[in-house]
């Protein structure tokens, strides 16, 4: 007997198995700002991809001063200190943001070489908080993923391998320079280093081990400290930690856009695609993926509830029937399963 | 046709788990019906339409009786609990031994803690913390009077505080002290406190030695959402407690925190008792895996991992709780297991200085699919008393929807009609402490026979846990004798205690209490899988 695609789709139970968001819209990029960070924008005002949002300072500091007694407006904590390019007697910069008040005197959160923020998606300011953040918020659709480090970021989206790749070192070339590049199913921290430092702005990775994790950032924080004005750059993790394919569906999404001008940002974490009119492949609403145990990667057709089961190590699970191309459907436990429609 | 339900659904909504139950009264006592779990966010029509399911296809008649059908059972009455995600807590003191007490305090609450002093951070940092958008609320605290290391930073501290609750409303702040009555609160809140805002409440001051903390704790889980799972079931164990006439301990360990209560019955005129702590330490896996984090679980594991594939199997397991839980990732979910219980039990040394409860009662996602001997064991491993107990799994989740009845007569009865169902015997534990030291190696120290055994005698070695079978529903009396004195409950060289049995059967642990591990790598893998190897199914590993 022939079991189509649609018929399985509504067989009972495919709703028990986790289902994982691939696209957001709206999207509400969120980017914090530090006590003394300045936002450049104000809310409700339209943005451009690459204007500049916010400033911080790279040398923060915090900076005592006498409070004013006059009468009239009484300045409030979340205020600037004083008027841009304002200095004190011993020449420090008095631009900054009043923290509190205490013995008649402000404490003021201020620095040295402030550096903006550019924003990396085109939208509206949402809302601006003062020492908490700036929310734009853009109509655009994003993939979205697990976690973001370091970022935000945007350029041309290039892949740069299979789902099931592994860009090493040798194979980052200059020539996706500018670019945010698909990189498979996992990269380590020295290709990571060298795609920034060849000029790519951006990497989208299926899995980042905590120890590529932890050394692409403190090589990040070095050359930012480093380097004034360093072009940004952002990585994207799709899944997890341990190495894993793409999924199918988000590979036919990063097909789809390839060529086009896309940007990764934080919070929440997600890859923005620039171009509305793109044509998004959706997944067949039947479609499973095994995300661990042995069979993790797999992709197959969804066949209905298995009821509990027994599975290595005596525990039993519920679980379910999954198809993997014309061979007879195995159970696996529901736990292991995602769906993305 | 009557207006009192017939049937019901127990909901516990978890951070990693939603899990359903199907509760009916055919007769004239509630039953459980049919349970089931599904990652957190599974559609809980869909999991009750799947419960209905099967009971009509396993009994259509009683399906019929109690009115449930798959397109009827979403309409059914609920008793839900649901544990929202933690939220942060920034512990602020003007200096570090005043935020180390209160941080002693409030780490033994579900908020997850973030602290700042003075001699630590600096005031913009103070200030950052206080105004990131994840912390909801602010425990600041100082003695009274103010301790000499306190003085010279307090008035920042008021504030820093109070122009943090000037510039966020909506933050909630804690004091443990006089810090609202320094002038600078007024300057920084730009209003004197006067206790008229809700928002702002007064504690107790800090003490300058560790008392009480029962006052502080209380203002801080007042400000949680009483819905929570991890809450409304320290209500049921206490109906239960009464309701059995047993001394009752309960440990939950789930993805953003622990619990461990233990619950007395009634004595005369008293009504039932308990003592809880509630704690985010107690995580199954910490949301920011660090170095420690990855240590604790690797000196559980018998198995080749570094220290980063361990990193990553954490972070996948803190991503993706459901997923992985058969094979090795079961056997990684249980070494989570013992170093969050080893974190629970350091947050809970005054549960843990109790004598051995009747009963222990596990609940929660990482117990839910580990085999039974596997949970004895990792009990055994991490919470050290020596005694007897009875442990017993909650493998419907259902104590924290039961807690949610606000009626104790009502909550009382239907947990006396559905004791039976809602506890599955894992087995007895017995705890031997005190085994003589020049005796710890593999030799024989004593016996244990069981009544009416007719395996006779089992032989006790010193250094080792014994299972013997005994089967769900069975109880005896179980004769332990030794060489040299020893303590199960008291100090004594025979000892007579009541087992009941379970699927895991009785666990009789001689290994030292406190558990001490070999220092070397290889050696405590050894001693790890050699007990390893009586829990865990061996042609399965």
């Amino acid at each position: 007997m022939t079991v189509t695609r649609a018929a399985v789709a509504e067989a009972p139970g495919l709703t028990l198995v986790a289902r994982r968001r691939l696209l957001l819209s709206p999207i509400d990029a969120f980017f914090r700002l530090h006590p003394g960070d300045r936002a450049l924008v104000k809310e409700g005002e339209a943005v451009g991809r690459g204007q500049p949002i916010l400033e911080h300072f790279r040398e923060p500091r915090t900076l005592v001063i006498a409070a004013q007694s006059a009468e009239g407006h009484q300045p409030v904590p979340g205020d600037r200190a004083a008027p841009l390019g304002s200095r004190t007697r011993d020449g420090e910069n008095l631009d900054g943001e009043l923290l509190f008040r205490s013995g008649g005197r402000w404490r003021v959160a201020s620095g040295d070489r402030a550096e903006p923020l550019e924003s990396p998606v085109a939208g509206v300011v949402h809302e601006v908080r003062p020492g908490a953040g700036v929310t734009i918020r853009s109509t655009a659709n994003a993939i979205v993923g697990r976690t973001a480090l370091a970022g935000p970021s945007w350029g041309k989206l290039q892949l740069a391998t299979g789902p099931d790749g592994e860009l090493r070192a040798q194979h980052v070339d200059v020539g996706m320079a500018g670019s945010i590049i698909v990189a498979g199913a996992r990269m380590d921290a020295e290709a990571l280093t060298r795609a920034r430092a060849v000029g790519i702005r951006g990497v989208v990775v299926a899995a980042l081990g905590i120890k590529e994790q932890r050394d692409f950032l403190a090589s990040e924080r070095r050359g930012r400290a480093a380097v004034h004005g360093l072009p940004p750059f952002g990585i994207l993790v799709l899944d997890g930690a341990s190495r894993r394919p793409i999924a199918s569906p988000l590979m036919a999404l990063f097909e789809a856009i390839e060529g086009g001008m896309v940007a990764i940002v934080g919070d929440p974490p997600a890859l923005v695609i620039d171009d509305p009119s793109v044509l998004l492949p959706t997944a067949p609403p039947d479609l499973v993926r095994v995300r661990s145990g042995p069979l993790a990667g797999a992709e197959g057709a969804w066949a209905g509830l298995a009821g509990p089961r027994r599975f290595p190590a005596g525990v039993t699970l519920e679980a379910a029937f999954v198809r993997f191309g014309g061979r007879p459907p195995v159970a696996i436990p529901l736990g292991d399963l995602e769906r993305f429609a | 046709m009557t207006s009192v339900p017939r049937a019901l659904l127990a909901i516990d909504a978890g951070s990693a788990t939603t899990s359903v139950a199907l509760l009916g009264k055919p007769w004239k006592r509630w039953r459980l019906l049919g349970s089931l779990a599904a990652p957190a966010g599974a559609p809980i029509d869909e999991l009750a339409a799947t419960l209905a399911a099967r009971l009509i296809s396993t009994d259509p008649r009683l399906a019929v009786d109690l009115s449930v059908s798959a397109e009827m059972v979403r309409d059914l009455p609920r008793l839900e609990a649901i544990t929202p995600p933690p939220q942060t807590l920034a512990v602020l003191g003007a200096s570090r031994r005043a935020v180390g007490l209160l941080e002693s305090v409030a780490a033994r609450t579900p908020w997850r803690v973030r602290t700042a002093s003075p001699e630590s951070h600096d005031p913009r940092e103070m200030t950052d913390l206080a105004l990131r958008p994840e912390v909801s609320a602010v425990l600041v605290g100082a003695g009274d009077p103010p301790g000499p290391d306190e003085r010279g930073w307090l008035d920042d501290l008021a504030g820093l505080v109070g122009a943090a609750t000037r510039r966020r409303p909506e933050l909630r702040v804690v004091l443990a002290g006089p810090v609202a009555a320094r002038p600078a609160w007024a300057e920084g809140a730009g209003r004197p406190f006067d206790g008229s805002q809700d928002r702002i409440i007064e504690g107790p001051p800090l003490g300058t030695r560790s008392g009480p903390d029962e006052p502080l704790r209380e203002i801080l889980e007042g400000l949680l959402p009483s819905t929570d799972s991890r809450h409304t079931a320290v209500r049921a164990l206490l109906s239960l407690a009464d309701t059995l006439d047993r001394t009752i301990e309960l440990i939950d360990i789930g993805l953003d925190g622990g619990l461990r209560a233990m619950a007395s019955p009634g004595v005369a005129e008293q009504g039932p008792a308990a003592i809880a702590v509630r704690t985010a330490q107690a995580a199954l896996v910490p949301r920011e895996v660090d170095d420690a984090g990855v240590d604790a679980v690797l000196a559980w594991t018998t198995g080749s991992l570094d220290r980063h594939r361990m990193g990553d199997r954490l972070l996948d397991l803190r991503e993706a709780p459901w997923a992985d839980v058969s094979g090795e990732g079961a056997r990684l979910r249980l070494a989570a297991t013992r170093a969050a219980l080893d974190r629970l039990e350091a947050h809970s040394l005054d549960i843990a200085a109790m004598p051995s409860p009747d009963v222990t009662i596990v609940s929660g996602g990482a117990f839910a699919v580990a085999p039974a001997r596997a949970v004895a064991l990792a009990i055994a491993d991490t919470v050290r008393r020596p005694g007897t107990t009875q442990l017993a799994f909650d493998h419907a989740r259902v104590l924290g929807p039961i807690g949610t009845i606000d009626d104790p007569d009502e909550r009382r009865g239907l947990l006396t009609d559905l004791a039976d169902d809602l506890l599955a015997p894992i087995g007895s534990l017995v705890v031997v402490g005190n085994v003589p030291t020049g005796r710890r190696t593999a030799t024989r120290i004593g016996r244990i026979t069981l009544e009416g055994d007719v395996h006779g005698r089992h032989e006790l070695v010193s250094g080792e846990v014994a299972f013997i079978d005994l089967a769900p529903g069975d109880r005896a009396m179980a004769t332990l004798e030794f060489r040299d004195a020893v303590r199960v409950g008291h100090r004594a060289r025979k000892v007579a205690v009541q087992v009941s049995g379970g699927v895991a059967g009785l666990a009789v642990d001689m290994r030292d209490v406190p558990l001490r591990l070999p220092e070397r790598r290889d050696r405590r893998r050894a001693a790890l899988a050699a007990w390893g190897e009586l829990a865990w199914p061996g042609d399965e590993r």
